[in-house]
């Protein structure tokens, strides 16, 4: 398995070369959203003294830094690939091969990832510098940071997988993903840190897989959680991989009888 | 026939699809009440292919050909029937299964278009773990026989139609499959690269014994490939037996041909010796009843004498038998 993984690596690494200028200002965009949101908060900040909560200007800097760099380290479009690639038939080549089509993603989303990740860095440093952030972090919540920031990955990847299935169902995969994104919005610490939401919606927040693949993974790199709440949350993490573990098997299973293969 | 490799028992496909109505008030009808209706796209078909076989599957548009072979390579599950193929299920897609089998598709691609073929034949490599010494051998006999050398190395975008159906035909064979289903592998391709591929074909079954399923609406390269066919039309077995036979069966006369050395044939009234298809200078076609085709042409000798040049006695054309076959609704016949 090793081995396939580093030959589809190389093969990935050299297609995507092609559309490195594309994946660049692809993630460039991404990084808009966060900065408008952190610019906006800003703005609320200063006008009610430079403080809401136990967040200031220069917490809030930091916060959208950490969600942009998490948002990035998770991304995961499988669900508009995927239903091109069954309403195409170009998924019946990959299932005549004995290799599960999840790894050509898998693949293909490390290779993004690796292509944007210096030039975000850089992004990000200079975000950091404009709005002097200021970070909290331990040592010991950088040490966690690095499974939270896999097991959200994972989490937003078999999430991603399990409405991608979607499509061998319905050719409307786009609108479901479309609802859980706006969803997301609210609840996955975008729209604002989940520490800030209202009791109610930070209660609904927590027992929802969103926070947990963004929100949860940015507030321990930020430092904004003390050890032993990022250990709580991390154990949420775990949770939502293992059902959307199982729940991507299932759906999958049954989903891959229904493939009609159209197409020639 | 106990060691059939493909073993196919009342395999039906029936897809189920939404019928869309064009206008306002059908397409708000349609929001409560879809409107579906069932296309028997294979209506339960039953053969068995031994070891080593090039056997021809044809049909016109529309039969369930592709179908069929999309269930046969496990890409679709059937709605009902079995098939086995090497002893596995095909639509359980085990491991061991895909890595024996390959279906290669006249107009889909697998390859991966920004890379070269060479590169995706290493990935291909490890997905099948085929071991190095393996491979090498594999790929320099594909190469030399689908004279790729220089094709592998340029980015499959780059190809033209012929010389990427050729390196796709190398990527669906990397891996030896003892079973191969080829759906229409020379579609859109020049003559010369028809011929090229069949005679690939011929050399790859010859030397390694793979069994080979392979549709094509080119007589010839049935003709050129295939002893045996199993016709299907409507979803449904209407022959399967040795091409040789098929005429015989579904094209009940015999096509004669008289060639007169006074090129006035023209002016020779030989309707009295069957039906007259064709008339040009100095040569007359004629159908006739197979079974009196001897005798008939026995009289044509007779009587013509001298005034005959030459004469011949041939099966219909396998395009007309073909086409006789799906035009008429004939039962099931099996040699
Ligand atoms: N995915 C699908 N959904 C609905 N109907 C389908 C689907 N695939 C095939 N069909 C229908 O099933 C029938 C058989 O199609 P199939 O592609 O097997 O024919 P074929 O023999 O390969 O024809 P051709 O020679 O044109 O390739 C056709 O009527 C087709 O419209
Ligand atoms: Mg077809």
């Amino acid at each position: 398995m090793i081995r396939t993984y580093r030959a589809l690596l190389v093969a990935q690494i050299q297609a995507a070369s092609q559309y490195r200028v594309q994946s660049i200002l692809w993630m460039l965009f991404s990084v808009i959203r966060p900065v408008i949101f952190l610019a906006a908060w800003v703005a609320v900040a200063n006008s009610q003294g430079g403080q809401i909560g136990a967040y200031d200007v220069r917490d809030f800097a930091a916060y959208y830094i950490c969600l942009s760099l998490v948002s990035n380290l998770t991304m995961s479009w499988n669900a508009y690939d995927f239903e091109f690639e069954v309403r195409m038939g170009r998924l019946s080549p990959k299932l005549l091969r004995p290799l599960h089509p999840i790894h050509y993603s898998v693949v293909e989303n490390l290779v993004w990832k690796l292509t944007t990740i210096i030039p975000l860095a850089i992004v990000l440093v200079f975000v950091a510098i404009t709005f002097d952030a200021r970070f909290r972090t331990t040592p010991m919540h950088l040490l966690l940071f690095v499974p939270s920031v896999l097991l959200a990955a994972a989490l937003a990847f078999l999430s991603g997988w399990v409405l991608a299935t979607l499509a061998f169902w319905t050719t409307r995969v786009h609108a479901v993903s479309t609802f859980w994104d706006r969803a997301a919005f609210i609840f996955a610490g975008q729209i604002a840190p989940l520490a800030l939401l209202p009791g109610p919606l930070q209660t609904i927040a927590l027992a929802l897989p969103f926070g947990y693949i963004l929100g949860v993974p940015a507030e321990i790199l930020r430092g904004g959680v003390t050890i032993p709440t990022a250990l709580q949350l991390m154990a949420g993490q775990v949770v939502w991989v293992v059902i959307f573990y199982f729940a991507f098997q299932r759906v999958w299973r049954v989903g891959v009888r229904q493939y009609s293969a159209v197409g020639a | 026939m106990t060691d059939a490799v493909v073993d196919v028992r009342e395999l039906r496909k029936t897809f189920r699809v939404t019928e869309r109505e064009e206008g306002l008030a059908a397409t708000l009808r349609s929001f409560v009440k879809r409107h579906r209706k069932d296309v028997n796209a294979v209506a339960g078909i039953t053969f068995r292919i031994g070891p080593g076989e090039v056997v021809g599957f044809l049909g016109p548009n529309g039969a369930g050909k592709t179908t069929t072979l999309k269930m046969l390579s496990g890409l679709l599950h059937p709605s009902a029937g079995e098939a086995s193929v090497l002893g596995y299920v095909p639509w359980r897609r085990e491991n061991a299964y895909l890595g024996r089998m390959t279906l290669l598709m006249g107009n889909r691609t697998q390859l991966v278009w920004d890379i070269p073929a060479a590169d995706s034949f290493r990935v291909l490599q490890e997905i099948y773990r085929i071991p190095e010494g393996q491979f090498r051998s594999t790929v320099n006999e594909l190469t030399e026989l689908l004279e790729l050398q220089e094709l592998v190395h340029k980015p499959v975008r780059n190809l033209s139609l012929g010389e990427r159906m050729k390196v796709e035909f190398a990527a669906g064979l990397i891996h030896s499959p003892s079973v191969a289903f080829l759906d229409e592998p020379t579609i859109g391709l020049d003559i010369s690269m028809q011929v090229r591929i069949r005679r690939f074909v011929a050399e790859y079954n010859r030397r390694t014994g793979a069994t080979v399923l392979l549709t094509s609406h080119y007589m010839d390269d049935v003709v050129a490939l295939c002893k045996r066919v199993i016709v299907i039309h409507r979803g449904r077995l209407l022959y399967d037996g040795p091409l040789a036979d098929l005429a015989e069966r579904m094209a009940p006369y015999k096509i004669i041909t008289a060639t007169l050395h006074d090129g006035a044939a023209s002016s020779t009234d030989l309707d009295a010796y069957g039906t007259v298809v064709s008339r040009e200078e100095g040569r007359v076609t004629l159908r006739v009843d197979r079974q009196v085709a001897p005798e008939r042409t026995g009289r044509l000798v007779n009587d013509l004498g001298s005034r005959l040049a030459d004469i011949s006695v041939e099966d219909p054309p396998i395009e007309e038998v073909i086409d006789r076959v799906f035009t008429s609704e004939q039962t099931t016949v099996s040699a």
